[in-house]
């Protein structure tokens, strides 16, 4: 015979007991320590920042109002940074997607070696990025890539042909773009992976009876029921993008001629490189609108599809 | 029972309180680990690894003569700012921090050393005037730093390629670059990039369109600090980058960082770059092909002046919250006396700041800035390090008036510092020279943020000028 236990019945009008408050406060404490430490501190800090004239090597600073703001929306290279940033970011995150949905998929089946692929896939995330980032360099230096003596050996390139992949514009951004999708393509896969598992054998079994076909399949029934952890996926993903720098500085340093700058990239050059804090704090609040959007965005998807 | 306000107002308590912990938390803990008796001291990782090997035993060493701990932290040279930003905004850190180049932008939480470089004076002789103006305020009337070694910037060719284009000895003007770049490319077709002069974001590229600049009379500011970017004669340099850039380079030099141009020199591809001798002693070090043919000239003529930007140079300084301020100017002081040393363990890369300290122990003060000279020369006209022939590296015994400082005409202020940090100046160049921008375009660019950073700087009172800029 199974216990029953009776749950006292709670008086009506009473929460919580005053124990399990302290112990709410107690459990709560953490997370609201860490936003208001690591997030809303810095935040309003830069955002007073912004309108002073501090240097990095200085303590004193004068109130200037809206001075920096004026300037950098002037500056070519931050309109420059700016555009990169969406650039990097969608880009990068579209390119994600469809990378990890195939190799998602690829990982669903059974094939000999799959152990060993999915480690190889993982690879990638685990690697430190300043590490991995300096074999990227050697691959697209200007002078010995690889990539280029591949081509060469194979005729791609002819004589006096080249592609200096850091010294051109477009060539950097792709090269930056590249980087950052081997290393987020990981965790893309390993999430869409997880959606995909969770898609109840029978759906796919009765649209294939009700005669879809592959694309209509994946469009129709799985992309649709997947749809609240690709969401949280992409978001994460561009918040994550939007924000990093880590690939530009090592790779380019936002060269040639300031011209592959997204904007975390050139707050840090402005404003602990060239020690003009202010403006770097100017840039950097740049960030904020966006962000915001993509957090609201991203935690009514949350909501809505019961994740957290 | 608790209401949402209570309970809203216990939890800001806690975490007022967690808030307050982690601000006292790293003061106590920085107090308690600054032990008395030790000095810390943040280096760089020296282009010709030798270097350390030398400098951190003799920090050691010193400090144990004089009953200190000292401990010797080596950063790359692009971790030398970011690192100082940091120990200035917590007020906590090392004793002494070196500043490869200008440390100009943090006068205001550095010790003065003028009494350090006044003694030193009287001992040795004067400084170098390069390593003045990179290290002393005239506006704010502070000796902010000590320099103790300058790194001549000679233009390193190879001497097969030249040959056979008929300047054995080298381009002696920046026109020969122009001329040559054609001429190269039919002898030597494997060299991917003819001249290597960078155009890119990076230490190398920042001095060598300086170069260019004061070469064909232009500068960022006069003497007086004023802003005189904007001027025909930078110009007149953008219009000759485009040029040579058209004639005998490539993109790569684009993107170039600190080792790219040894990289492509060592490689043997390309014919000319602007360098000091750390990549000479890598090709040593390996038995580089290359190094037969390596070969060194002086800074290249233009057509207003001859100069060229120390290639690097310390700036040591002391924090103000260093506990340890006496110790660190003693060991200063020491450093210095141990010139020659530096000198020869750098094999021969670092230049003293003091000839002086160089010279011949008991040689008075008033020759000793001569003995020093004399030491050098005998040093470079014949290298230790096995060069072949051994005079190989003579011209860099007379690089000093042809040598200068960031600034130039004027001091190495903070505005300088910071266009020089943000590459404000080869962007430009880069610019010009694609194509990205016009000439005059990229010019009008630069100017308008130099004064930008120039204003900034004033507003502070640490730059003078602006009243005659551009």
């Amino acid at each position: 015979m199974s216990a029953v236990t009776t749950v006292p019945a709670v008086p009506s009008g009473q929460t919580i007991r005053r124990s399990d408050r302290r112990l709410g406060v107690l459990m709560l404490a953490p997370a609201v320590l860490y936003i208001t430490l690591l997030v809303a501190v810095p935040f309003l800090l830069a955002l007073f920042l912004s309108l002073t004239n501090s240097s990095a090597g200085s303590l004193q600073f004068a109130f200037v109002g809206l001075t920096n703001f004026k300037n950098v929306i002037a500056s070519p290279v931050f309109q420059r940074a700016l555009g990169n940033t969406f650039v990097f970011t969608f880009v990068s995150q579209l390119l994600v997607l469809v990378l990890g949905n195939i190799l998602a998929r690829a990982l669903m089946r059974q094939f000999r070696g799959k152990a060993i692929a999915r480690f190889l896939i993982l690879m990638p995330w685990a690697a430190p990025i300043s590490l991995a980032t300096l074999g990227w360099l050697w691959i697209f230096d200007s002078t010995f890539s690889v990539i280029n003596w591949v081509l060469k050996v194979v005729g791609w390139l002819g004589t006096g042909q080249w592609y200096y992949w850091l010294g051109d514009t477009t060539l950097g951004m792709v090269a930056i773009i590249t980087i950052h999708v081997w290393r987020m393509l990981p965790f893309s896969t390993v999430i869409l992976l997880a959606g995909l598992t969770s898609i109840p054998t029978e759906v796919r079994e009765a649209a294939a009876i009700d005669g879809a076909g592959m694309w209509a399949r994946i469009f129709q029934v799985e992309i649709p029921m997947m749809r609240p952890i690709l969401t949280v996926a992409v978001l994460f993903g561009v918040v994550f993008t939007f924000t990093d720098m880590s690939v530009v500085y090592l790779l380019t340093r936002g060269g040639p001629y300031n011209s592959t700058h997204v904007l975390a990239s050139l707050a840090f050059q402005d404003g602990v490189l060239g020690g003009d804090v202010g403006r770097g704090a100017s840039v950097a609040i740049f960030l904020v609108p966006v962000l915001l959007v993509l957090a609201i965005f991203m935690l009514r998807t949350s909501r809505r599809a019961e994740v957290v | 029972m608790q209401t949402r306000r209570q309970f809203i107002v216990s939890g800001g308590k806690l975490v007022a309180a967690g808030a307050a912990a982690a601000a006292v938390g790293p003061a106590v803990i920085t107090r308690d680990a600054r032990a008395a008796g030790s000095l810390k001291i943040l280096q760089w990782s020296h282009f010709v690894p030798a270097y350390d090997k030398w400098f951190d035993p003799f920090a050691k060493e010193w400090g144990s003569k004089h009953g200190l701990e000292v401990t010797v932290d080596h950063v790359g040279f692009a971790d030398v700012v970011p690192r100082a930003t940091a120990e200035v905004a917590a007020q906590s850190g090392h004793d002494i921090h070196m500043f490869l180049g200008l440390a100009s932008a943090f006068e205001e939480h550095v010790i003065d050393l003028g009494d350090v470089v006044a003694n030193l004076e009287k001992k040795h002789g004067k400084q170098v005037e390069l390593a003045r103006r990179s290290t002393y305020n005239p506006t704010t009337k502070k000796q902010f730093a000590l320099s103790d070694m300058w790194v001549p910037d000679p233009g390193n060719y190879h001497k097969e390629v030249w040959t056979k284009i008929g300047m054995p000895s080298g381009p002696a003007t920046y026109d020969d670059l122009v001329k040559a770049a054609p001429e190269i490319k039919k002898v030597a077709p494997q060299m991917q990039i003819p001249i290597g002069i960078g155009l890119s974001q990076d230490i190398d590229s920042n001095m060598a369109v300086r170069n260019i600049l004061w070469c064909h009379g232009g500068s960022i500011q006069d003497k007086d600090g004023n802003v005189v970017l904007n001027s025909p004669e930078t110009l007149a340099a953008l219009e000759y980058t485009k040029k040579l850039y058209s004639v005998g380079m490539t993109q790569a030099v684009l993107s170039w960082n600190a080792a790219s141009n040894n990289q492509a020199f060592n490689a043997q591809e390309t014919a000319y770059i602007l360098n000091s001798i750390s990549a000479y002693r890598t090709a040593q070090d390996n038995k580089l092909p290359v190094i037969e043919n390596y070969y060194f000239t002086p800074a290249l003529k233009g057509p207003k002046a001859t100069l060229a930007s120390e290639h690097v140079m310390s700036g040591y300084v002391v924090w103000k919250f260093s506990k340890n301020q006496d110790a660190a100017k003693e060991f200063l002081t020491a450093l210095v006396d141990a010139s020659r040393e530096s000198m020869l363990a750098s094999k021969l890369y670092n230049f003293p700041s003091f000839y002086g300290a160089a010279a011949e122990a008991g040689t008075p003060v008033a020759k000793r800035a001569e003995s020093g000279a004399a030491w050098i020369a005998a040093q470079c006209n014949k290298d230790p390090f096995g060069s072949t022939p051994p005079d190989k590296l003579a011209l860099l015994a007379k690089a000093l008036p042809w040598s200068t400082n960031l600034g130039y005409p004027g001091y190495g202020n903070p505005a300088e510092g910071e266009i020089f940090d943000t590459y404000v100046i080869t962007d430009m160049f880069a610019k010009a020279a694609t194509g990205a921008l016009s000439p005059r375009d990229a010019l009008a660019e630069a100017n308008t943020r130099a004064k930008q950073i120039f204003d900034k700087w004033r507003q502070k009172k640490m730059v003078p000028g602006g009243g005659k800029d551009k």
